[in-house]
């Protein structure tokens, strides 16, 4: 399957393709994505990560289609 | 007419005559509403010579094309008129509830000419339009004469008021225009415009409603938009102590990358703007003792102060502009602060936190909620403010100042005590605060004595607190803009979350690539800028706000909302070419008016020449010419001077935008 993925320059992007997507196997979860993307392991259980805009536990399984998003650098004023 | 009303009204303030003014369609079609409509009419309208504080100046109220649609976060309007304090285009950008009470009155502008023999306010009602008395308003406060107009003009609803404070009466050229209890468009100077006319209100109550191509088509967008917005919340334990840490990381980060702008709504939400707080210090994004520092002279023992949940820790109830879910203000109690007269007031915004407090190394909140409240009740610009104290201060620290100019004030850095007496001076201007009052270009010339390197700005109009070193982009616009100084029109990080290369073809798609590369000047990292110009036209002409802008495409479409409103059915491109061609017009006053855009391009010490020594920025030195070269020439301007080509020109012509 494949989700869509908004990382941020932290993470790594070898298993992102062209388009913004990661290609994963039937019943990955979100910590698969987060170890594809480099997250150090202390890391991954802090909720940074929102499925379908919505947080979620690192433990949650994703379906294609599926849009994940990281914590990026904020700014604004 | 679909979401505009296809005319202005027109106010003569030296003879008191008022009159509609029918709009043609193809201004709309080519420029749309708001800022496009503003640029339109003022080019035309106002002479080369004009002085910007005299009677041939325009002063104009605009509202925008969403506004009153059924769409979403967009209740902004603009303040447009020459600028007293650059000399070329001016304008300002506020929320409130101003935007749709300009659309219910009947009206897409208001346009003020002449100078009123006497103070007056506008009054438009359904008994049509007129002006009053306000002799009894001059000298009160914004917020003071808003809340005397609300009850003096109420008939069933209370109207909607915009109105100048003290620092517009007294044609302080930092001062603005204040609507909804402290909400203020403050650059350019547009209330020193509204205080040379001697208007000290503008007070509207009108039931008209915009109609559009296609309500049902926007009520479903609206929902989807407003669901996503209110499932977009910050998680549990990133509270205000966890920013330092993600500022600091940050800096550590070598690559960039698209990002969900979803993520801003989340922080805008639940902190507003003064998340960056604490967050902009490790990574150098805010500008430390007037742009000539670092976190070293302002470490986190100091600036934890500044932590953005104690400014919650006063908050009353949360605050939204018009037609705005991500309501990003909060009220907040500050009846123990000061001589406790006033019991609510705004939240500070991080403009205020940083050019009060960070840029001062101030970081007793009190004293920047009670400065802030001061500004916002006077009428006058934080960013200036800020900025210019802190010009006083670096005056005084070289001997340029001394105490017999400053009245016996003995100006140093973090004193906050010493800077609420001299923002109250500039405020009155007051002894040393008259010469203050104007911000720092005009300071530094009356003063001269080499203090014209401490003064921070860019054409006459100090920048905003981000610092460009860190996002060179930012630099760009500070520069290139023709509202110099301006900090919300692009960014690289913004360009990141807003995913426009998805229906802009000409717009450089985002997947990773080195940070060094913002540092490149570049054609792909100038089409980058020339994006972010034309899309934030387009939102400035919809009355759209920046931090809906900024979580991109994905989450709030603007060119959708366009269409449901309009019926135009035109595409990204098609749409990009308005706000190119609004941002042209824009230039093309500022060169009307003698600007030469080159003069704005920003150096000294907030382009890295010299370079910082200490902190995150330190030995960063920005190629500001060749990226602002660049920026122009991908505009179709000449690179070299900044002025619109002949055929831009040409093709503005044939349009009768401008003669």
């Amino acid at each position: 399957m494949r989700v869509k993925i908004y990382a941020s320059g932290y993470c790594s992007f070898d298993h992102i393709d062209d388009e913004g997507f990661m290609t994963l196997t039937e019943g990955a979860s979100v910590k698969d994505v987060l170890k594809k993307l480099g997250i150090p392991m202390v890391l991954r259980r802090l909720p940074l990560v929102a499925v379908n805009y919505e947080q979620v536990k690192v433990g949650t399984e994703l379906k294609d289609g599926d849009v994940v998003s990281l914590l990026g650098p904020l700014s604004g004023g | 007419m679909k979401g505009y009303l296809g005319k202005v009204l027109k106010v003569n303030l030296t003879t008191g005559e008022i009159a509609d003014e029918a709009i043609p369609d193809n201004v709309y079609e080519n420029l749309l509403s708001g800022i496009g409509l503003g640029a339109y009419y003022l080019y035309k309208n106002i002479p080369a010579d004009a002085d910007p504080l005299g009677p041939d100046n325009i002063l104009g109220f605009t509202s925008g094309m969403l506004v009153g649609t059924g769409s979403l976060v967009t209740g902004r309007w603009m303040a447009v008129c020459k600028s007293p304090l650059t000399g070329g285009w001016g304008d300002a950008n506020c929320g409130g509830d101003f935007a749709p009470a300009i659309k219910a009155c009947g009206y897409d502008a208001i346009f003020f000419r002449g100078i009123s023999p006497e103070p007056v306010f506008l009054q438009v009602d359904d008994q049509g339009a007129r002006l009053c008395d306000a002799s009894h308003l001059w000298g009160k406060d914004a917020i003071e004469t808003e809340d005397i107009l609300r009850k003096e003009c109420r008939v069933k609803l209370a109207p909607k008021v915009a109105a100048i404070g003290p620092a517009g009466e007294k044609k302080s050229l930092i001062s603005g225009i204040v609507n909804d209890g402290g909400r203020i468009a403050a650059r350019s100077g547009v209330g020193a415009v509204m205080g040379s006319k001697l208007l000290k209100a503008v007070v509207l109550a009108g039931k008209q409603r915009t109609k559009i191509h296609d309500p049902a088509g926007m009520k479903a967008y609206s929902k989807e938009v407003g669901a996503k917005f209110k499932q977009a919340s910050m998680p549990g334990f990133l509270k205000g102590f966890a920013f330092p840490f993600l500022g600091w990381a940050t800096s550590k980060v070598k690559s960039a990358s698209a990002t969900d702008g979803l993520m801003s709504v989340m922080m805008n939400k639940t902190y507003g703007t003064i998340a960056v707080n604490t967050m902009g210090l490790p990574n150098g994004d805010s500008p430390v003792k007037n742009w000539g520092g670092s976190v070293k002279d302002f470490p986190m023992r100091k600036y934890r102060k500044l932590n953005p949940d104690r400014i919650l820790d006063r908050k009353i109830e949360n605050y939204s502009c018009y037609s705005c879910t991500i309501a990003c203000g909060d009220t907040c109690d500050i009846s123990d602060l000061g001589d406790g007269k006033v019991q609510h007031a705004h939240k500070p915004e991080y403009e205020n936190c940083c050019s009060l407090g960070t840029n001062l190394l101030i970081n007793d909140l009190d004293a920047i909620f009670l400065m802030s409240e001061s500004l916002n009740r006077a009428g006058m610009d934080s960013i200036s403010a800020g900025t210019t104290l802190a010009y006083a201060i670096e005056c005084f620290e070289n001997g340029v100042l001394t105490e017999e100019d400053t009245g016996g004030l003995q100006l140093r850095w973090g004193d906050a005590d010493a800077a609420s007496e001299l923002l109250e001076m500039m405020i009155q201007r007051e002894g040393i605060g008259d010469l203050l009052a104007d911000g720092v270009k005009v300071a530094a010339e009356k003063i001269g004595k080499g203090s014209e390197s401490f003064a921070i700005h860019c054409g006459g109009q100090e920048p905003g607190m981000h610092d460009p070193k860190l996002d060179p982009m930012l630099g760009v616009h500070f520069s290139a803009d023709p509202t110099p100084g301006r900090h919300t029109i692009g960014a690289g990080i913004y360009y990141n979350m807003m995913n426009l290369w998805k229906e802009v073809t000409w717009a450089p798609k985002v997947t990773k690539y080195p940070k060094s590369q913002e540092y490149i000047p570049s054609d792909e990292e100038a089409l980058k800028s020339v994006a972010l110009s034309c899309y934030k036209m387009l939102n400035d002409a919809c009355g759209g706000c920046f931090f809906a802008l900024i979580a991109g495409l994905d989450h709030w479409n603007l060119f959708r909302m366009l269409n449901d409103t309009t019926g135009w059915g035109l595409s990204g491109d098609e749409y990009m070419a308005i706000g190119r061609r609004i941002q042209t017009l824009r230039q093309m006053f500022s060169v009307k008016h003698g600007v030469e855009p080159k003069d704005a391009i920003m150096t000294g010490r907030v382009m890295g020449e010299p370079p910082l020594r200490t902190g995150n920025l330190k030995g960063i030195t920005l190629p500001i010419e060749e990226m602002v070269s660049l920026h122009w020439k991908h505009f179709g301007w000449n690179e070299k001077t900044g002025l619109p080509e002949q055929e831009i020109v040409a093709d503005l012509e044939e349009r009768a935008l401008v003669q």
